[in-house]
């Protein structure tokens, strides 16, 4: 109850923001800032709950984008179709990256998964004729958004996107909050800890794993067509394994299977490249050596110790 | 009729056969004791019955319905519970949420449902830790109920187990070794807990186990393998009389025998 309390209490005073701030650059970072939030809290449903290590988020991130800026391409489709289109898109990759997991484990899936971003990133550089290739494509402002032929709400400006995205991200946070409290959750937990036990005890650990690896892709791909419709356009460096190992690193330097420490997590690695931007080109050496740290001293993440301050 | 049929249930792994063409029947209510030296294929066999390998060749049915080749969590649902012989818990839960997880599954509303909050799960969740804190009670675990599970010590972590396959109400429990580890006072303890649960709960029970106190206070019959073979299926006296169980475990009695007579 006093976590939704003070969730409420940040959404209000995010919503309440850009009335006193007037400029477009804090707004900017922000909204990268939700975006990274939708894709880290994702991750964190199918690594940190259900216990799968997943290098691919960026994977599933692009898949999202893209299926915005190829369906409006070939269908002319605006933001109400490309959302829910790049989150299916994604969730059934996820179901496919889903399948290994059945058989394999740690440092194995791991390296699968690798392999799955890996692949994705090739097809988005290599096949040009689909892709536009490194060029990429082009996607429109999400404009007008209308429901039943009456407008709701006019995205233009970056402004406008903020909201827009704070709304994306509440959802997003809203939906894994509720997965990992939900029975679902639960069992997770119980597949991360021990599969055979779970089976033992009747837990689906086939479905357990397929629903979070769908969940987890599903809410990259939101990100991804919120990404495609701020920047207007889509490339393939965005979706690189660089952003998957990013998106890891928020959820571990973050606190694991907490839903807060992938959201600070994700706060720490968008903001911090931000304000060392004279740095800007050690930004990977930073977060490694930031990596190397917290799996070494802080498995908990910010989280784990701040329960540990509370508990002493 | 039977609870349980294994018939001529066979395992083999690669060139090694560790279950042989067993049958095994296990009537309702009885409390049957599966023994035999070590390696015998007591171990498998317990987790060819509860679906963690499936046969090479034979079928098992249980209540009626067969269950050979079914995944170990369809099996738990149609009501088979197990201990293990090395110590299983969720390292990560306490107790308390050790046991009442262990309803979980039972209490499935279907994902979309637990995801929107339509099935409750709230309520589903008080319901499930107050019977685990009454369960918990009745094995004197009330105390540590917020305790990480895996903190216990090995006598109370096996009450854990025991409360764990409780709590759902199995129609088989399978325990194997229940009594490993455990000091002689906590040996009467469990033998104790094991036929309550037989003569209040109804609960059929697949006893796997080395010691034989608890083997003779307990079963109404016991089947002894050695080698993945079945020796032995009789009455507890019986079966400590029959001479090739008392070779299986005493080894070689025959060949001092040939060796006297020569």
């Amino acid at each position: 109850m006093r976590a939704f309390l003070i969730a409420v209490a940040v959404l209000a005073a995010l919503a309440l923001l850009p009335l006193a701030v007037a400029g477009g650059y804090l707004l900017h970072v922000l909204v990268v800032i939700f975006i990274f939030v939708i894709l880290a809290v994702g991750l964190d449903l199918v690594m940190g709950y259900c216990g799968q290590y997943s290098f691919a988020q960026g994977a599933f991130y692009g898949i999202g984008a893209y299926t915005a800026a190829i369906l409006h391409r070939d269908l002319g489709f605006g933001f109400w179709q490309t959302l829910p289109s790049g989150i299916v898109a994604a969730g059934l990759f996820g179901l496919l990256l889903g399948i290994p997991s059945l058989r394999l484990s740690g440092h194995f899936l791991a390296i699968t998964t690798i392999a799955f971003q890996t692949i994705v990133y090739l097809l988005l550089t290599q096949w040009t004729s689909f892709t536009g290739g490194q060029y990429g494509l082009p996607v429109p402002k999400v404009g007008a958004l209308t429901l039943f032929g009456w407008e709701l709400f006019r995205v233009e400006t970056v402004r406008d996107f903020y909201f827009l995205a704070l709304g994306c991200m509440a959802a997003a946070i809203g939906v894994a909050w509720r997965l990992a409290h939900s029975r679902i959750g639960r069992q997770w937990q119980a597949i991360q800890d021990d599969e055979l036990l779970a089976r033992a005890i009747g837990v689906d650990v086939t479905r357990g794993k397929l629903v979070a690896f769908v969940a987890s892709a599903g809410l990259a791909g939101a990100a991804g067509v919120l990404l495609a419709h701020y920047l207007q356009g889509v490339s393939p460096d965005d979706f690189a394994i660089w952003t998957s190992a990013t998106v890891v690193a928020m959820v571990l330097a973050g606190g694991r299977a907490s839903i807060v420490g992938p959201i600070l997590g994700a706060v720490l690695f968008t903001a911090m490249p931000e304000v060392l931007r004279s740095a800007q080109s050690y930004k990977l050496v930073i977060y490694g050596v930031v990596m190397i740290l917290v799996v070494s001293f802080l498995p908990g993440g910010i989280v784990g110790l701040l329960r540990r301050e509370r508990r002493a | 009729m039977s609870l349980l049929v294994c018939e001529g249930v066979t395992r083999r792994f690669g060139g090694l056969v560790a279950v042989d063409a067993v049958d095994l029947a296990v009537g309702e209510g009885e409390i049957v004791g599966l023994i035999g030296p070590n390696g015998s294929g007591k171990s498998t066999m317990v987790n060819l019955v509860t679906g963690v390998l499936p046969p090479s060749a034979g079928r098992i049915r249980f209540a009626g319905r067969d269950v050979t080749g079914m995944p170990s969590w369809r099996v738990a649902r149609l009501g088979i519970a197990r201990t293990f012989q090395m110590l299983r818990l969720f390292k990560s839960m306490s107790v308390r949420e050790n046991v009442a997880l262990a309803l979980h599954p039972k209490l499935d509303g279907g994902l979309l449902g637990s995801a929107l909050g339509l099935a409750r799960p709230a309520a589903a969740d008080r319901d499930a830790r107050a019977r685990a804190d009454a369960l918990l009670d009745l094995f004197g675990l009330a105390a540590l109920a917020d305790r990480p599970a895996t903190a216990l010590s090995i006598g109370q972590q096996r009450m854990v187990e025991l409360a764990r396959g409780m709590i759902v109400e199995p129609r088989l429990f399978v325990l194997d070794e229940p009594a490993a580890g455990l000091s002689p006072p906590n040996v009467e303890k469990l033998i104790e807990l094991i036929r309550a649960m037989r003569d209040r709960h109804g609960i059929t029970i697949l006893l796997v186990e080395h010691v034989m106190k608890v083997v003779h206070a307990l079963c109404d019959r016991v089947v002894v393998l050695d080698y993945g073979v079945k020796i032995a299926d009789d009455d507890p006296d019986a079966v400590a009389r029959d001479p090739r169980v008392v070779e299986a475990y005493i080894g070689g009695a025959r060949k001092a025998d040939d060796a006297g007579a020569g």
